[in-house]
C-alpha cells in the first residue's frame, strides 16, 4: 500500500466548507459551517453592508430608486463576458469556496496503527501518574475508536484529522491537538462522540505531565516576578 | 474632527456610546422641547483589541458620596500632587503610588485616548464559571439525539476548569449527581409542586449539619465546595462520564397518551436549578442553561394543559382576558429571573419546536438576567446548533465572549439626572442626588445589575437635563457622565471598565443649529424605538403608535424648514433626514406590530431588539436591502417594491432572515444554465456575489438567522414582499414603464405616510 502523509495543507483546505442546512426540521434552515470557518470568521472584518439609502423628502422612490439597466433587454440572453462594458461584479469579500463535507481529499491509506499506536503510548506515559480508573476509562475508549475504525465505521475526514492530531500530540503541541479534537467534536460528533473524550482527556493528562516534569526541570532556576501593582506609567507618544 | 459623523463614529468605536444628542441643551426647558430625550446606547463591554487592561485598581474621588473615578476630564496639578473630580470639584491627594507623576509621566487613565479604560482588581478569590444544564427529555427521539450530541460537544468548547451540572426533566425532575466513579446516581423531584430554596437544599443535602465543631473553624468555603461538588464538577475532571451520561439519557419514560401532551414540569425544573445555584455559588459568573421542547404543561409555572385540543394562548386569546394559565405562570418566572439577579446568575432558554412553548411567560428569565433566548424548530437544525456553539465563541485573545455579574454604575455632572435604562438589567435600587424622579424604563436608581453579558450587548440609558432656564451655563461648558462597569470576566478576573464622556452645552435660543447639527439619528431611532417597545409591555399596541407618531410630528415641528400651512415647503437637514423614515418602518415592525405573530415570537423578537447594539437594531428596525446588477458593485436601494427588478439580484437583511432574491430575468437566465457557460462567467460572478455576502453574515451574526434563497414568483418570496412597502398602490408613478414590482396592499406607502407627516408638522393647529 502507498503511504503518503496527511497533507496538512491540504486537510486544512477540507476543513474549510459549508454544507446546507436541515430544510425537513427546520424552515429556512442556515447553511452549516465548518469549524474552521467559524473560527476563521474572527479575523475577517470587512466592510459591512449596513448602508441605507434616503427616500426622496416627499417619500417618492423616483430620486432615490436605481433605474432598470438601459438597452438591456429583459429577454435574451445576460451580456456575455468578453463584451461586458464593466469589470465583473463581484461581492464585497473574497469568494471563499463552498464546498460539501466530502471534499475531495486525495484518497491515500491513513492507518489504524499510526493513530492507535501513539495513543496507546500516550496512555503508558501517564499510567502511575494518573488515576487508574481514568486510565481506564481512556482505554476503553480508545478501544472504541479501534473498533470503529476497524468496522469501517469513521469517514475518510476523520481518520485524516485524527492522524494529524496524533501528530500534534507526538510533537508536544497540545494546543494545536486540543484545537482538532475541538473540530471534530462541532463537526463529527455523531461519529466522534463516544470516544472522543478519551483522546481529549489524554491530550489534558499528556500536556499536565510534561507541564510538571518542566516545572521540577524550572525550580531552581525559578526567579519570583513581582506582580505589577503600580500604575503601568507611558511616557509620552 | 471634520463632521459630526466622523465624531459619532469615533466615540462610538473608543468608548461603545451613542448619543442622541452630541450637542447638549443647556436647560431643563429647552431639553423638553427637543423631543427626543438626551439619552445614550452604551455597549460595556464592546470588544477593544486594542486596549489591553491595566494592572492596578483605580482612583477614586474621595467624597463617600461621589466616588468618581480618575479620568482624562480631571483637572490635576502635578505639583502639589492633588487632582479635582470633575463631577463634584473636589479636590483629592493622589495615593503614594502615583508621586512620579508629572506632565510628560501620566497614568494612562489621564490621557484622553483612554476615556475608556479597563482595570483588573487583583482582590478576591476567583471561582470558576458554572454552566448548569436542565434539559428536558420530553422530545422526539430524532431532536433528543441531536441536543444529546451538542451538550456532549459543548463539554469540549467549556473552559476545562469550568463547573458543570446536570438536570434533567419530564414529568419528574432529576438533578444529578456527578461522580467520577462509574455509578450514575440522581435526586428526583416531583414536577407539581413547588419548592423553596431551603428545602430544595435541604433535599439534595446541601446545608451543613448543625455540627458544633464547625463554629470553631472559619475555613468554610473549602467544606462549602465539597458538599456542592456533586452536582457541579469541574469540567476537566467529568467530561467522560458526563458525556456517558448525556449518551445515555432516554426520552421522558412516561406514557404519553393520545390527545395529550407530555406532562413537562419545566416550572419546577428552573426553579430546583435557581434554588441549588443559590445555596451554593452566590455570586458567582453562572449559567442556567434550559433547552426545552414544548411548554410546560404541570406544576408552578405551567403555561397550558396537558389536552392537546386546547390550544396554546394566543393575541386574541390575551386580548380576550382568556389566557388562563398566563398571569400564574409570568408571576412564577418573574419570581425566579428576579431571585436569579439578585444571585448574579443568569438564564439562558434554548427553545425548539414548532409550536409555541411558553416564552411569552418565561422571557423574564432571560430578560432580567441578561441570558440568551433561542427560538427554532428543533434541536436537529443548524440554526440552533451554530448558535448554541456560538455562546462559547472567543475574542481575538483567545477569551469567551462572556461575562458575568456586572453592575453598572452612572454618574453625571451636576446639570443632568438618570431618568432610567432599558436592556437587559434589573435596578440595584441605589438613590443619590444624580437619580431623576422622572422614570424613563427602569429608572429610580443610578446602579443596575446585568448579570450575563457579551461584548454586544447594549443598554438604553436615558437623562433628563435639570439646569434651570434661568441659571445659564458659563460659554465653553461641558456636562459629563461616566459609566463604571464592574464584572467578572470569562478568565474570572474581577474587572472595571471605565468610560467617561463630555459634551458641549449650547443655548438653544440661539445656537439651535449646532444642537441640531450633532443629532444622531441612527442612535435616536433606536432610543426612542426601545421606549417605545418597553411602552408596549404594559400598555396597548395602538396606543403606542399614537405616541410614536406624536414624538415624531413634534420633532418634525421643532427642526423642519417650512413655511405655515405649506406641506410642499418641508424640509429636513441631512441630520434628521433618515429619521421619519425610521420611524415608518418601526411601526411596521413586529417588535410593535403583533399581528401575525405569537406571543412567543413577539417576546423572542423584543428580547433581541432589547439587547443588540445600534447597527444589529437598525436592521431590526429597517433592514437592509442590496441590490446586485451588471452595472457595477452591489449598492443599497431603497426598502421599498421599486427596488425589486428583473435584472436585479436582492440582498435583503431583516437580523431574524437574510433572504436572497432573483429578479425575473435572472432567474430565467440560471434556469437556462448561461451561468454553465465560459462565456457567460460574468453572470456567474453575480450569481454568486450575494451569496458569499450572505454567507459572511450568517457567519457573524448572533442568533443565527433563517436564509431564504428564492427568485421572482417563488413561494418564499412572500419574506421579501413583507417587507417592502408598495409605493405603486393608490398613486400615479408606475404607469407604463416597469419601475418595479406592484404590490397590492393596505398598508399605508412611505410616501403617503410622509404626506401626512407634512401636512400636520407646517399645520399650526
Amino acid at each position: 500500500v502507498m503511504r503518503c502523509p496527511a497533507g496538512r495543507a491540504e486537510v486544512a483546505m477540507a476543513e474549510l466548507y459549508v454544507k446546507p442546512g436541515n430544510k425537513e426540521r427546520g424552515w429556512n434552515d442556515p447553511p452549516q459551517f465548518s469549524y474552521g470557518l467559524q473560527t476563521q470568521a474572527i479575523g475577517s472584518k470587512r466592510t459591512p453592508l449596513t448602508k441605507r439609502v434616503a427616500a426622496a423628502q416627499d417619500g417618492s422612490p423616483k430620486a432615490a430608486a436605481s433605474e432598470t439597466t438601459p438597452g438591456l433587454p429583459t429577454t435574451g440572453p445576460p451580456p456575455p463576458s468578453n463584451n461586458a462594458p464593466r469589470p465583473p461584479p463581484m461581492g464585497s469579500c473574497p469568494a471563499s469556496s463552498v464546498e460539501s463535507p466530502n471534499f475531495p481529499v486525495i484518497e491515500c491509506e491513513t492507518l489504524l496503527e499510526d493513530v492507535l499506536r501513539p495513543l496507546e503510548q500516550a496512555l503508558e506515559d501517564c499510567r502511575g501518574h494518573v488515576r487508574k480508573q481514568v486510565c481506564d476509562d481512556i482505554s476503553r475508549r480508545l478501544a472504541l475508536l479501534q473498533e470503529q475504525w476497524a468496522g469501517g465505521k469513521l469517514s475518510v475526514p476523520v481518520k485524516k484529522r485524527m492522524t494529524l492530531l496524533v501528530q500534534e500530540l507526538s510533537s508536544q503541541r497540545w494546543d494545536a491537538a486540543d484545537d482538532i479534537h475541538r473540530s471534530l467534536m462541532v463537526d463529527h460528533v455523531t461519529e466522534v462522540s463516544q470516544w472522543m473524550v478519551g483522546v481529549k482527556r489524554l491530550i489534558a493528562e499528556k500536556k499536565n505531565l510534561s507541564s510538571e516534569e518542566e516545572a521540577t526541570e524550572e525550580k531552581s532556576a525559578a526567579t519570583t516576578e513581582q506582580n505589577q501593582t503600580v500604575p503601568g506609567f507611558l511616557g509620552a507618544p | 474632527m471634520a463632521t459630526y459623523l466622523e465624531f459619532i463614529q469615533q466615540n462610538e468605536e473608543q468608548d461603545g456610546v451613542r448619543f442622541s444628542w452630541n450637542v447638549w441643551p443647556s436647560s431643563r426647558l429647552e431639553a423638553t422641547r427637543m423631543v427626543v430625550p438626551l439619552a445614550c446606547l452604551l455597549t460595556p463591554l464592546k470588544e477593544r483589541p486594542d486596549l489591553p487592561p491595566v494592572q492596578y485598581e483605580p482612583v477614586l474621588c474621595s467624597r463617600p458620596t461621589c466616588k468618581a473615578i480618575l479620568n482624562p476630564l480631571c483637572q490635576v496639578d502635578y505639583r502639589a500632587k492633588l487632582w479635582a473630580c470633575n463631577f463634584c470639584f473636589q479636590r483629592n491627594q493622589f495615593p503614594p503610588a502615583y508621586t512620579g507623576i508629572s506632565e510628560v509621566n501620566q497614568p494612562a487613565e489621564l490621557m484622553p485616548q483612554f476615556s475608556t479604560i479597563e482595570y483588573v482588581i487583583q482582590r478576591g478569590a476567583q471561582s470558576p464559571l458554572i454552566f448548569l444544564y436542565v434539559v428536558d427529555t420530553c422530545l422526539e427521539e430524532d431532536d433528543l439525539q441531536a441536543l444529546k450530541e451538542s451538550l456532549q460537544m459543548s463539554l469540549s468548547l467549556l473552559p476545562p476548569d469550568a463547573l458543570v451540572g446536570l438536570i434533567t426533566f419530564g414529568r419528574m425532575v432529576q438533578v444529578h449527581e456527578l461522580s467520577c466513579e462509574g455509578i450514575s446516581k440522581s435526586y428526583v423531584f416531583r414536577g407539581t409542586k413547588d419548592l423553596t430554596a431551603k428545602q430544595i437544599q435541604d433535599m439534595l443535602g446541601l446545608t451543613k449539619p448543625a455540627a458544633p465543631m464547625q463554629q470553631a473553624r472559619p475555613a468554610q468555603p473549602q467544606e462549602h465546595a465539597f458538599v456542592s461538588s456533586r452536582f457541579l464538577q469541574p469540567v476537566h475532571k467529568i467530561d467522560m462520564n458526563l458525556t456517558d451520561l448525556l449518551g445515555e439519557l432516554q426520552r421522558d419514560p412516561w406514557p404519553e397518551t393520545q390527545g395529550k401532551r407530555p406532562l413537562r414540569s419545566t416550572g419546577v425544573a428552573l426553579s430546583i436549578a435557581v434554588g441549588l445555584l443559590e445555596g451554593t455559588f452566590p455570586n458567582t459568573g453562572a449559567r442556567i442553561m434550559l433547552f426545552t421542547g414544548g411548554p410546560p404543561t404541570q406544576g408552578p409555572g405551567m403555561v397550558v394543559g396537558d389536552e392537546l385540543k386546547t390550544p396554546i394562548r394566543s393575541w386574541h386569546d390575551i386580548e380576550k382576558d382568556n389566557a388562563r394559565f398566563m398571569k400564574k405562570a409570568t408571576k412564577h418566572y418573574e419570581m425566579l429571573a428576579n431571585r436569579t439577579a439578585a444571585n448574579g446568575h443568569c438564564i439562558d432558554i434554548y427553545a425548539c419546536a414548532l409550536d409555541q412553548s411558553g416564552l411569552l411567560e418565561m422571557k423574564s428569565c432571560t430578560n432580567l438576567t441578561g441570558g440568551h433566548m433561542v427560538m427554532g424548530d428543533s434541536f436537529n437544525t443548524s440554526l440552533f446548533k451554530q448558535t448554541f456553539q456560538r455562546i462559547f465563541s472567543k475574542d481575538f485573545n483567545g477569551n469567551f465572549r462572556m461575562a458575568f455579574g456586572a453592575t453598572l454604575e452612572v454618574k453625571t455632572s451636576r446639570e443632568l439626572k438618570i431618568a432610567g435604562a432599558i436592556g437587559p438589567c434589573v435596578s440595584l435600587n441605589v438613590k443619590g442626588p444624580c437619580v431623576s424622579e422622572n422614570e424613563l424604563g427602569v429608572g429610580g436608581t443610578s446602579q443596575w445589575k446585568i448579570c450575563g453579558l457579551d461584548p454586544t450587548l447594549t443598554l438604553g440609558i436615558y437623562f433628563e437635563v435639570v439646569n434651570q432656564h434661568n441659571a445659564p451655563i458659563p460659554q465653553g461648558g461641558r456636562g459629563a457622565i461616566q459609566f463604571v462597569t464592574q464584572y467578572q470576566h470569562s478568565s474570572t478576573q474581577s474587572r472595571i471598565r471605565v468610560t467617561t464622556i463630555a459634551r458641549n452645552w449650547a443655548d438653544a435660543q440661539n445656537q439651535l443649529r449646532h444642537i441640531e447639527a450633532a443629532f444622531d439619528q441612527e442612535a435616536s431611532a433606536v432610543l426612542m424605538a426601545r421606549l417605545g417597545v418597553f411602552r408596549a409591555e404594559s400598555e396597548e399596541g395602538p396606543d403606542v403608535l399614537r405616541w410614536l407618531d406624536r414624538q415624531l410630528i413634534r420633532l418634525c415641528q421643532k427642526f423642519g424648514q417650512y413655511n405655515k400651512e405649506d406641506p410642499t415647503s418641508f424640509r429636513l437637514s441631512d441630520s434628521f433626514s433618515l429619521y421619519p423614515q425610521f420611524m415608518f418602518h418601526l411601526r411596521r415592525s413586529p417588535f410593535l406590530q403583533v399581528f401575525n405573530n405569537s406571543p412567543d415570537e413577539s417576546s423572542y423578537y423584543r428580547h433581541h431588539f432589547a439587547r443588540q447594539d445600534l447597527t444589529q437594531s437598525l436592521i431590526m428596525i429597517q433592514p437592509i436591502l442590496y441590490s446586485y446588477s451588471f452595472q457595477g458593485p452591489p449598492e443599497p436601494v431603497l426598502l421599498d417594491s421599486s427596488s425589486i427588478l428583473a435584472d436585479r439580484i436582492l440582498l435583503m437583511d431583516t437580523f431574524f432572515q437574510i433572504v436572497i432574491y432573483l429578479g425575473e430575468t435572472i432567474a430565467q437566465w440560471r434556469k437556462a444554465g448561461y451561468q454553465d457557460m465560459p462565456e457567460y462567467e460574468n453572470f456567474k460572478h453575480l450569481l454568486q456575489a450575494p451569496l458569499d455576502d450572505a454567507q459572511e453574515i450568517l457567519q457573524a451574526r448572533f442568533p443565527m438567522p433563517r436564509y431564504v434563497n428564492t427568485e421572482h414568483g417563488g413561494s418564499q418570496a412572500r419574506f421579501l414582499l413583507s417587507k417592502v412597502p408598495s409605493q405603486t398602490h393608490n398613486n400615479l408613478y408606475a404607469w407604463g414603464q416597469e419601475t418595479g414590482a406592484p404590490i397590492l396592499t393596505d398598508d399605508v406607502s412611505l410616501q403617503v405616510f410622509m404626506d401626512h407627516l407634512k401636512k400636520l408638522a407646517v399645520s399650526s393647529a
